[in-house]
């Protein structure tokens, strides 16, 4: 893990707020709120597969001893399914008591965006991916999507969840 | 009762005590009456339960329960000591177990934290009557029954002071002392011998007044009214004498005089001197320490006479979780895809199988500490029978087999209220009246055998009745008119029609009697089974009588697995869901009209499952005889399953599913391999169900 | 800060006592469930102060202090007794108890009376 990633995520969770790890998907450069990382796996070997479960489900792994599950956010986004190279990772976040394993094709950084930089997506009805998103970040002239974990863990799937449960 | 002391925890043990003395002591009632007697160690047992119960209660200010202890204290004193003969013990194993549902009552509201204002007038009456009828018709007339005679230690009836070994040399003084203990300080007699015995390392030649403190209570009032008096020789000094009474226990005032020459009357007043009550004053300041928890008791109490601590319920988890992650990383550490490319390690091996071999044993040594007997359980359904019997007027005879057996504690809870439903059935539905048993010449007892027995890593418990057994034809009509028939009744079997009676609602009686007939009981039953793992199983004869069956796992966590190869994918089978595995080969594959594939083994037609095509998993072998099959088996039913290849066997820690996947047909959990990766574990019962 | 091994055979009553003592200035470093354990536990943590409850199976308090005397003729026991148990107080103190309480006792009880021993 790149060493201001982990002191990044070594702070206190005030300090961790307005800071996004950000991602790379595609073409787009998403974030997620660094409070809800708890660490990022490379390489993507090892995944168990499990039978009847959503295609962006790509199953299960071992993380130290706790089994997680992995989705493909390629594919969750309803996006063409990518292969895997060697810069594809999985970011574990943490939400709630669930973890779940993000697979993405490559981490970039983590940056500081102020709150006066990020602006409310706008409404386009454009993707699908829109519905997760929570804000539009803005860090000099790129843009970066900046993700809500709780709706990509989604609303249908959380009903599910909690019927099980 | 001090306020300041947190009553949770203190009302928490007081009530798992009190139960579980409670239950000893129903325990030892039951037994005593079927052989219809009491015997000395029953006795003393129950003499010392109520004693213990009495003392806590008081302590605890419930004195609803605390004054009915007493009164059966004295009622098993009496019993202990004079031994009479013409005892009623049915009256008094009826007296017992009443009291001990008023107890349990009472524990009970406390529980629910509801005011346990329950008197007990009534049956303290009916006890001390009965005693006094005993007293009557024993040949030694007792006097007080609440003091205990000296003539049981068998040893004087005079008290002599023995003479303090004073130097002569010393000058000695004769002194007359008058004291007056605290007011409300109980037993003043005792306090005042007390202090008698220990001058006696002071003084000599002591007389007292009153002089019979010990056998006499009325004694006690002498020395709240007057005082007591003490005469005596000493060579201490009028100080050491101070500190030395007014150092004794309770006392509140002395007036000590010094006696010239022989003449007692010549009184030389000493000193008078009054205790200060507040002793704060010559006590430093303490810190107050905080009132430490106490953890949850665990299992056992530490009244029985086997070496027994309660450990925390908590500590018990955590070691089990952690020998599930040991079993894991053992695995992971002597499977380790490392080593297939090592050569020459037999040194290692070795050391491997020592090391699982040892975990193998404290694996099952843990398990086992969750292990608890089914006696406790079992013989509280003693009580059931016998109330029933007393209730619904029938003699039964109950048979316990196998209450050695242990169960996970887990379990253990849920076990009871559903035996108790079943015990209630054999009895009410099940036996029948004695006229009818009569009739049928199968004899005026109606027996019900409670049995436990490990099978297979289960536990099965059946409770027989050799009663009437179940009505198929009613219950037969009962399912037509609830609609609930699937097949047609010749194509039921026996078992799946009596199975039915374990539906909600469903009652083939036609009055709703005190114990049964409301139809709510055996689907409760089942579930609380269901809810550990197991099953419920109904057979019966009619006119023979009827067994319900409980399957229940031994243990949840860890199992031993078989692991197959099924394209990329290795699933895991429980070992003991196995019945055989084949190689079959293309000709024996019997194909149905719809395309299913099925086989014959030895005279059965068993369907075959692929698990590639199940799971929708690339898998390479297609061929029936390239892969194996797998003959699966759940409650009788059967099933072959077709992989690609056995991998063999591993001890696994079962692992639920993470939350956020749906569940899966046919998976029933995950686990860990030894190479690291995750696996999942098929569920046997759902693959045949589906 | 004196040391307490506290004897009884109820669990309850021992938890209760320890309460007690261990808000104040005492430390309860034992307990035991019956007169040959209160032997065993005196002769290995020599506690300065013992409480003794007087019935208790296979070895009752009585016999305990007469044990515990003879192992340690300065041993400052207490009895714990209920009403009725005269002649069994009696023997205790002829055994060798500095004193004895009268349950149910309270705080103040307990604590006035070990605090003179």
């Amino acid at each position: 893990m790149p060493e201001v990633l982990k002191e990044a995520m070594e702070e206190g969770e005030d300090t961790q707020k307005g800071k996004f790890l950000t991602f790379i998907i595609g073409r787009e450069e998403y974030g997620i709120e660094i409070r809800f990382v708890t660490e990022i796996i490379g390489g993507i070997q090892m995944i168990t597969e499990v039978p009847e479960v959503s295609d962006y489900v790509k199953g299960i792994i071992n993380l130290r001893g706790k089994i997680i599950p992995v989705i493909d956010v390629n594919l969750r986004f309803k996006k063409e399914a990518k292969a895997y190279g060697d810069r594809t990772c999985i970011i574990v976040i943490d939400i709630e008591d669930l973890s779940v394993g993000l697979i993405v094709d490559n981490v970039a950084e983590v940056l500081s965006i102020a709150e006066e930089n990020i602006v409310p997506p706008p409404d386009i009805r454009a993707g699908f991916h829109h519905r997760y998103i929570k804000g539009i970040g803005k860090v000099g002239t790129a843009v970066k999507l900046l993700l809500d974990c709780n709706k990509l863990l989604s609303d249908e799937d959380i009903n599910t969840i909690s019927e099980i449960a | 009762m001090d306020k300041s002391i947190s009553r949770e925890p203190m009302l928490e043990m007081f009530i798992f005590e009190t139960l579980q003395l409670i239950e000893q002591l129903e325990q030892d009632v039951l037994s005593c009456e079927t052989c219809n007697q009491l015997d000395s160690s029953a006795i003393n047992e129950i003499f010392r339960i109520m004693h213990t119960i009495k003392g806590s209660a008081a302590m605890m200010m419930f004195d609803n329960i605390a004054v009915l202890a007493h009164s059966i204290e004295d009622l098993f004193y009496f019993l202990r000591e004079e031994k009479p003969h013409e005892v009623d013990y049915s009256k008094i194993c009826d007296i017992m177990l009443e009291s001990a549902d008023f107890i349990k009552n009472v524990v009970s509201k406390l529980e629910n934290a509801e005011v346990a204002d329950n008197n007990a007038y009534e049956l303290i009456d009916k006890i001390k009557e009965y005693l006094l009828v005993l007293k009557g018709s024993s040949p030694i007339a007792i006097s007080n029954s609440t003091d205990p005679k000296a003539s049981n230690t068998g040893s004087e009836q005079q008290f002599y002071i023995t003479a303090a070994k004073s130097s002569p040399d010393l000058k000695q003084s004769r002194f007359h002392a008058v004291l007056f203990f605290e007011t409300g300080c109980a037993m003043e007699n005792l306090r005042a011998f007390n202090i008698v015995h220990k001058l006696n390392d002071l003084a000599e030649d002591i007389e007292y007044d009153p002089a019979d403190i010990i056998e006499n209570d009325n004694s006690i009032d002498q020395i709240r009214n007057k005082g007591f008096e003490i005469t005596f020789r000493t060579a201490k000094n009028c100080e050491e004498l101070e500190n030395f009474f007014l150092n004794a226990d309770l006392v509140q005032n002395i007036d000590l005089n010094e006696i010239e020459a022989e003449d007692k009357d010549q009184l030389v007043p000493r000193f008078t001197a009054q205790r200060q009550i507040i002793l704060d004053d010559t006590e430093e300041e303490l810190p107050l320490k905080p009132v430490e928890k106490l953890p949850d008791e665990g299992t056992k109490s530490s009244g029985s006479r086997q070496s027994i601590i309660s450990v925390n319920v908590n500590k018990l988890d955590q070691l089990m979780d952690l020998v599930g992650e040991l079993v894991i990383s053992e695995a992971m550490v002597t499977l380790n895809p490392d080593l297939t490319e090592l050569i020459n390690l037999d040194n290692f091996h070795k050391a491997a199988r020592q090391h699982r071999k040892i975990i193998n044993e404290l694996q099952d040594v843990v398990m086992s500490i969750r292990m608890v007997p089914l006696t406790i359980t079992f013989q509280k359904m003693r009580r059931i029978v016998r109330d029933m019997s007393k209730k619904l007027n029938k003699e039964l005879e109950l048979e316990i087999i196998g209450e050695e057996t242990e169960v996970d504690k887990n379990i253990i809870e849920h076990l009871s209220d559903p035996l108790m439903h079943l015990i209630r059935n054999a009895i009410d539905h099940g036996i029948e009246s004695r006229e009818e048993r009569n009739r049928q010449g199968k004899g005026e007892i109606g027996k019900i055998r409670l049995e436990a027995k490990n099978e297979g890593g289960d536990v099965w418990i059946s409770v027989k009745d050799d009663g009437a057994g179940l009505n198929r034809e009613k219950i037969l009509q009962r399912v037509r008119e609830m609609g609930l028939a699937i097949k047609s009744d010749l194509d039921m079997t026996d078992r799946e029609i009596f199975n039915y009676i374990l539906l909600p609602g469903f009652s083939t009686k036609d009055e709703i009697s005190e114990f049964s007939g409301r139809g709510v009981g055996m689907d409760v039953v089942v579930q609380n089974i269901e809810s550990v793992g197991g099953k419920v199983l109904v057979d019966s004869s009619a006119g023979n009588g009827t067994t319900t069956t409980l399957k229940i796992p031994l243990t949840l966590a860890i199992i031993n697995g078989m692991l197959i190869q099924v394209g990329e994918s290795i699933f895991i089978i429980p070992i003991r869901s196995i019945k055989e595995s084949l190689r079959a080969k293309e000709e024996e594959i019997i194909h149905d009209p719809d395309g299913n594939e099925m086989i014959m083994i030895r005279g059965d037609c068993l369907p075959i499952l692929r698990l590639h095509e199940r799971y929708l998993i690339q898998s390479h072998v297609e061929e029936i005889q390239d892969g194996i099959i797998i003959i699966v088996e759940n409650d009788s039913k059967q099933l072959c399953l077709f992989a690609d290849s056995l991998l063999g066997e591993q001890q696994v820690v079962v692992k639920a599913l993470p939350r956020y996947l749906k569940k899966i047909n046919g998976i029933s959990g995950c686990t860990l391999l030894g190479n690291g990766r995750a696996s999942l574990i098929l569920d046997i019962a759902g693959l045949i169900n589906h | 800060m004196k040391t307490v091994l506290i004897v009884d055979d109820a669990m309850f009553m021992r938890y209760t006592l320890k309460q007690m003592l261990e808000k104040s200035n005492f430390k309860v470093i034992g307990e035991a469930d019956n007169g040959m354990n209160a032997l065993i536990q005196y002769k290995e943590l020599k506690p300065d102060i013992v409480t003794m409850d007087i019935t208790m199976p296979e070895i009752d308090g009585i016999e305990a202090v007469r044990l515990i005397k003879k192992v340690d003729p300065d041993a400052k026991i207490i009895m714990m007794s209920a009403m009725g148990q005269e002649s069994m107080v009696r023997d205790a103190i002829v055994a060798g108890a500095q004193g004895f309480l009268v349950k149910p006792f309270n705080e103040e009880d307990v604590l006035k009376a070990l605090r003179k021993l």
